[in-house]
């Protein structure tokens, strides 16, 4: 008797705490309804890409001392070095040198690896063609530096939230000068030093590693 | 003859033709889901002859309960059914046809006979149009209170008879066939599928 | 069918504007005959009512695109009219000129017929709404149980369209949509039956008017918020919205019975759905939220202002504010629909069905066994 009527009071429970949480959602909902779109218009207006972003790979013909270091790290062997080996001098002569990222998953290894940095990582992203034949770029394609957001006149840049002044959500209207929330790394390391310089000099030996690669 | 007659007329010409059409075509088409469809035209076209005979209530009850619910509960069963198989020739098919359509054929010479010997009051007595809902409710609560509840025990019946043929796990053997039904997945409470494999 | 039912329309007790029988008598002033009349008006307030459904699906379409959009921080339709206003209108217009598909294996009569049989019976629906005293199509007798019975129809097309199409997620579709809605159409109408047990009347007009006595006191909604309640999640799933739109369940059966459908045959299970949901919100509104009722009686307002009912200046303004009343409540509605859209998750069809058999029903037939003890009980406060 007692069992059934549990029964009935925990299913009366279940009943109102699924309607509680109905209408929790539906608050968060309506909540939402308040807030402004976050709608960036893409090709009039574009995000300007984090400075660690990794977009098409850039490269210097006349660093590359093709060593194939890009080759052994890369996840699939993707680039192709084309060189012949000159008798005469007993160096390598680079011939030609390609990516197709239509099979790159921009790992960023080949770049993280290679010696004369002559690989980088750039912002573009805008990689869509009509063939996919013409996305393996040789070595003059991949040596044409991109537009930047920033400095392409017929491009609104705005920054990404992350990069916004404290509390602002919507990046329309920002001044550019306006400084992001928080402090860069660079600048937590000259606070940081200026703290040391003027009390502890101890403290600052532990954290100027830190600093140095955060600088780098 | 007022404009309200004739469209009347019209009216009763073109759902009687339904009516007569629509179920030669539910016997005779050989597709079922065809047979099934027109089954719902046809109690459609019923629910327009209420209609015309000012029993709006009624027509109503008959689209909801013939076509929303009968109707679609035969189709259910036509699509639902998964059983793939020949059918063989009936032995002496001619011989039945004939029976049939013989046995058909005096129900409706009965009928007729009926029609035409009965003196039909014309014309019939008025209709009560709106307040027919009340009156169709005070009957069937005083003098066809039995009727209906025999009707509703008779529906109970047929639930019943459903589950036991849709839920064949309670059941040693198939209905049906008489085969021992299988009841290898089927989770019972004494034995359940996960066996805790410590305590054999 | 019309013909034989708007002539039935009863005297009424409180006047109100009859746009009928001025029409009639103005033409019968011309010299026509009252049955001439009677035809020639006939089809206006049904042509009317076309036009405001259609309209009401574009303003809907349009909500929707627009809410959803506010409710993901997106902007929505921008370009097609200010706002994106148009948008709906450039929807329907692509759907209208797009090629006719009829799948090679489908059959093709079945196919054609489907969403016809969804869209007619949710058009003939509309015959019962009232936006006024005397403002729709026909006062029938029977009223919200022609709405319930012809929302019965709609499975067999559905079905019809699912098999048609000869492609297992359209017959898997048309099932689900069938089921779901002969099982939610129970307490759908044990909820109405709880309302009519009120007003002693199945007509939506005597149903608004036993909830205008004293404005928003006397709506239906304080007498049975359960019942209210269950209405509208029946609605919603008889609408196949979500959290109930498993028929058209995107991840599971692509769309349902309307994978195959293409152009203007698509376009008209969209116009059947979204008519579909207004004609819902307007009922809700009817029955439960006083229809065309102003929250304070317009009755008590001339009175206060000193003048009369009668008055033709206020019956004019009386009508309007009662249009306005019902198109407004409907459209709350169909916002708290969208809303609910983006809030609720699809549910599976075991707890669609555990819901609508294990839960609304038994809590809609004590809904009504409560309604008629309250009513033997307090026949004043429920209608005696």
């Amino acid at each position: 008797m007692f069992g059934f009527l549990k029964k009935v009071a925990d299913y009366t429970r279940d009943a109102v705490d699924a309607a509680n949480y109905l209408g929790q959602g539906l608050s968060v909902t309506f909540d939402h309804l308040r807030r402004r779109p976050i709608t960036v218009q893409y090709p009039y207006e574009k995000l300007i890409p984090s400075e660690r972003y990794r977009g098409r790979i850039h490269y210097e013909f006349d660093k590359c001392i093709a060593c194939e270091v890009c080759v052994r790290v890369c996840p699939i062997n993707l680039p192709v070095v084309d060189w012949v080996m000159n008798k005469e001098t007993k160096k390598k002569e680079l011939r030609n040198y390609s990516i197709d990222f239509g099979v790159c998953i921009f790992c960023g290894n080949c770049v993280e690896y290679c010696p004369t940095n002559c690989l980088s990582m750039t912002e573009e992203y805008e990689l869509a063609a009509f063939d996919r034949h013409s996305l393996n770029y040789d070595n003059v394609a991949l040596g044409r530096l991109p537009t930047s957001v920033t400095t392409d006149p017929s491009v609104q840049p705005l920054r990404e939230l992350a990069y916004l002044p404290a509390g602002v959500m919507d990046p329309h209207g920002v001044p550019a000068d306006q400084p992001r929330a928080g402090q860069l790394p660079a600048q937590v390391l000259e606070q940081l030093q200026a703290n040391a310089a003027a009390g502890d000099e101890g403290e600052s030996i532990e954290n100027a590693p830190v600093g140095d690669k955060a600088n780098g | 003859m007022t404009i309200a007659n004739s469209t009347e007329l019209i009216c009763f010409v073109v759902l009687a033709a339904v009516v007569v059409l629509g179920s030669l075509g539910v016997v005779l088409l050989s597709n079922i889901v065809y047979s099934a469809f027109l089954l719902g035209g046809v109690f459609m076209a019923v629910a327009g002859l209420y209609l015309l005979l000012n029993a709006s209530f009624v027509a109503a009850a008959q689209v909801l309960v013939y076509v929303g619910a009968v109707n679609v509960l035969i189709l259910f069963a036509i699509m639902l059914v998964n059983k793939r198989e020949d059918l063989k020739p009936v032995e002496g098919l001619q011989l039945r046809r004939l029976l049939s359509g013989g046995v058909c054929a005096g129900l409706l010479i009965l009928l007729v006979r009926v029609v035409v010997s009965t003196p039909w009051a014309v014309p019939g007595p008025a209709a009560i149009g709106e307040g027919a809902t009340e009156r169709i409710g005070e009957h069937l609560f005083t003098d066809y209170l039995l009727p209906f509840e025999l009707a509703s025990v008779l529906l109970l019946m047929a639930m019943i008879g459903a589950i036991v043929l849709a839920r064949r796990d309670v059941l040693e053997a198939d209905v049906g066939t008489g085969d021992a039904v299988d009841q290898g997945l089927i989770e019972k409470p004494s034995t359940p599928l996960l066996v805790d494999q410590s305590t054999r | 069918m019309v013909t034989n039912l708007a002539t039935a329309a009863p005297a009424l007790v409180s006047p109100g504007l009859d746009l009928e029988l001025s029409f009639t008598q103005a033409l019968q002033g011309l010299g026509l005959s009252p049955q001439v009349a009677h035809l020639i008006w006939l089809p206006l307030p049904m042509a009317l009512v076309l036009v405001a459904a259609i309209v009401g699906v574009l303003v809907t379409v349009w909500l929707e695109r627009k809410i959803s959009a506010a409710a993901q921080q997106r902007i929505g339709p921008e370009y097609a009219g200010p706002l994106g206003v148009l948008q709906p209108m450039a929807d329907g217009l692509k759907l209208l000129v797009k090629e006719d598909v009829i799948p090679a294996r489908a059959d093709g009569l079945l196919f054609t017929l489907g969403p016809v049989l969804v869209l007619v019976p949710v058009i003939l629906s509309w015959l019962i709404v009232p936006f006024g005293q005397n403002l729709l199509i026909s006062n029938v007798g029977v009223g919200i149980f022609l709405w319930i019975s012809l929302s019965s129809i709609q499975p067999i097309g559905l079905l019809m369209s699912g098999y048609a199409s000869n492609n297992k997620y359209s017959l898997l579709g048309g099932l689900r949509a069938a089921a779901q809605s002969i099982s939610y159409e129970i307490p759908l109408a044990l909820s109405v039956l709880a309302v009519v047990m009120m007003s002693n009347s199945l007509s939506t007009v005597d149903i608004v008017d036993q909830q205008n006595g004293a404005g928003v006191l006397s709506w239906n909604v304080w007498r049975q918020p359960v019942g209210f309640l269950i209405f509208w999640i029946c609605a919603l799933a008889e609408c196949e919205r979500l959290p109930f739109d498993l028929p058209e369940a995107e991840e599971e059966l692509v769309a349902g019975y309307q994978t195959e459908y293409a152009g203007m045959k698509f376009a008209l299970f969209y116009l059947g759905s979204y008519i579909n949901l207004v004609l819902s919100a307007l009922l809700v509104s009817v029955l439960y939220l006083g229809g065309w009722g102003f929250p304070i009686p317009v009755e008590w307002l001339a009175g206060w202002l000193g003048q009369s009912v009668d008055a033709p200046v206020v019956q004019v303004i009386t009508a309007s504010v009662g249009i306005v009343m019902t198109v407004l409540k409907a459209y709350l509605l169909v916002f708290l629909a969208i809303l609910l859209r983006w809030t609720t998750p699809r549910v599976r069809i075991d707890q669609l069905l555990d819901l609508g058999w294990k839960f609304l029903l038994p809590l809609s037939l004590a809904n009504l066994l409560i309604t008629a003890a309250l009513k033997l009980v307090f026949p004043s406060a429920f209608g005696g």
